[in-house]
């Protein structure tokens, strides 16, 4: 086995290291180009649009845009509720159920649909009261 | 014995598209990009690298075992046989379009795929986004056959290799279409779109590597349609720039599953569709599509109720 100089790298390190190196700037790059701009959910037929986009046949009926646009509530008229964030600059979203809560804040409502990973939304409404009492019904549908 | 790595050479090549591809973006379309899922793409392609130096010894071991026993000998100088490397070419190709096929249709396959698909872009960095768990599912028993027909790992290797490149370019939409030659025979960025959309009608289709032809003869080819925008990543999206969750989730969501299902479902959470559920209550590719088909075939029927019924006005030939 030869024997390597306390100071020499070992080559498979420097190759991570330069790959490593090699990922931040090229993000970095993306970043610098001012790539991927920052949607908005404009009106209310953006929003059915996406509903749809994101559980296929959603068919929304009730909407409330956040003031800046980058999320939404949204609920069919069977009862079934959506959140949608925007997610880089893309949308996701989610069906509301039973784990899911919804908490009025100064200015409008904090939704956690329950997933941790997914992340609590924070929406500025006017009808924020009526959303929250909604969306916590949810749960309560389950119990009964 | 051939020692050579042709994705290693290939990778300055990939870093110069990605920069092309990102300046193509910055003035036709900045969308096309986003700087974390970038970095997230990136992260699984060096993540990769590195879980397959740590676990691929298992599948090589199994591999040189498995040559001992072929059924056809190239010789010990198995690599002069010229006409063996593009016939393997070809094969693994094939190999290919099985184990993606098994990637999209199998759980516990899906648990290390999904991580390819689950940027919501469709760019050149998501070609690099590779999983980091494929060496803990079954893939690498799709090989045998190849092996047991006598092509040595390493060629097997170096093949699949050259079949990774290829696919490296298709992940892009700064391509439209190639001549149309080119698009009836192999993949294409267009045939590639479909595989990579969440949209019902593109679901589970367009499994191939470089031969498009094997989706059209196993009946799962779908061609792109001008009319109808396209949605990548998953049907779920993550909704989460977490890296290892990201590389996790989909694992960490069916071992649940097998943990909280009653004994006879346990081994269905493992091998059967993704999002399939012993009681019905998620959807899977093909309960998505059966339902969109469903509300077509209604939108159709109140918008035209007469033509839908009309032999003669289905018929694309004037009357």
């Amino acid at each position: 086995m030869p024997i390597r100089h306390p100071m020499e790298t070992d080559p498979q390190i420097a190759v991570f290291a330069g790959s490593l190196a090699a990922i931040f700037a090229l993000s970095g790059l993306a970043w610098w180009l001012k790539l991927g701009a920052k949607p908005r959910l404009r009106d209310d037929q953006v929003v059915r649009t996406t509903a749809g986009q994101i559980e296929d046949g959603f068919d929304a009926d009730l909407i409330s845009i956040s003031r800046n646009g980058d999320a939404a509530l949204a609920a069919e008229a069977t009862g079934r509720i959506m959140v949608i964030k925007r997610h880089g600059n893309q949308f996701a979203g989610r069906i509301l159920g039973a784990s899911s809560q919804a908490n009025e804040v100064v200015d409008g409502l904090v939704v956690d649909c329950g997933e941790a990973r997914f992340g609590t939304v924070h929406l500025s409404l006017t009808d924020s009261s009526t959303w929250a009492d909604r969306i916590n019904r949810l749960s309560l549908r389950n119990d009964a | 014995m051939p020692d050579f790595s042709p994705t290693q050479y290939a990778v300055p090549l990939f870093v110069v598209a990605v920069v092309a591809e990102m300046i193509w973006s910055r003035f036709r379309k900045p969308e096309a990009y986003e700087p974390m899922d970038t970095l997230i793409s990136l992260a699984f392609g060096l993540g990769s690298t590195v879980a397959g130096a740590l676990f691929g010894g298992a599948a090589l071991y199994v591999f040189i075992e498995a040559y001992e026993y072929r059924l056809f000998d190239l010789g010990p100088e198995w690599w002069t046989v010229w006409w063996a490397w593009p016939l393997c070419f070809v094969l693994d190709d094939l190999k290919y379009y099985w184990v993606h096929r098994a990637g999209h249709r199998i759980r516990w396959m899906w648990a290390a795929h999904v991580n390819h698909h689950s940027s919501q872009h469709y760019n050149l960095s998501t070609a690099l986004r590779q999983t980091w768990t494929g060496s803990f599912t079954f893939g690498l028993l799709f090989a045998l056959p190849l092996i047991l027909l006598g092509f040595h790992p390493a060629m097997i290797a170096i093949a699949g290799g050259f079949n990774l490149i290829y696919q490296f370019w298709i992940h892009t939409e700064a391509i439209d279409r190639m001549p149309r030659w080119f698009e009836a025979v192999m993949n294409t960025p267009s045939h590639h779109r479909v595989h990579h959309a969440t949209n019902p009608r593109y679901l589970d289709r367009n499994y191939a590597g470089v031969f498009i032809v094997w989706d059209k003869m196993f009946g799962t080819f779908e061609p792109e349609t001008s009319n109808e925008e396209i949605r990548y990543g998953i049907v779920k999206q993550l909704g989460s720039f977490n890296l290892l969750w990201s590389v996790f989730h989909e694992w960490i969501g069916m071992l649940t599953d097998i943990w909280r299902a009653p004994w006879k479902h346990k081994l269905s959470y493992l091998l059967r569709e993704p999002g399939w559920t012993h009681d019905g209550s998620r959807d899977t590719s093909d309960t998505i599509r059966k339902r969109w088909l469903a509300r077509q075939r209604q939108v159709v029927d109140t918008t035209n109720p007469v033509a839908d019924r009309n032999a003669i006005a289905d018929s694309p030939e004037a009357a």
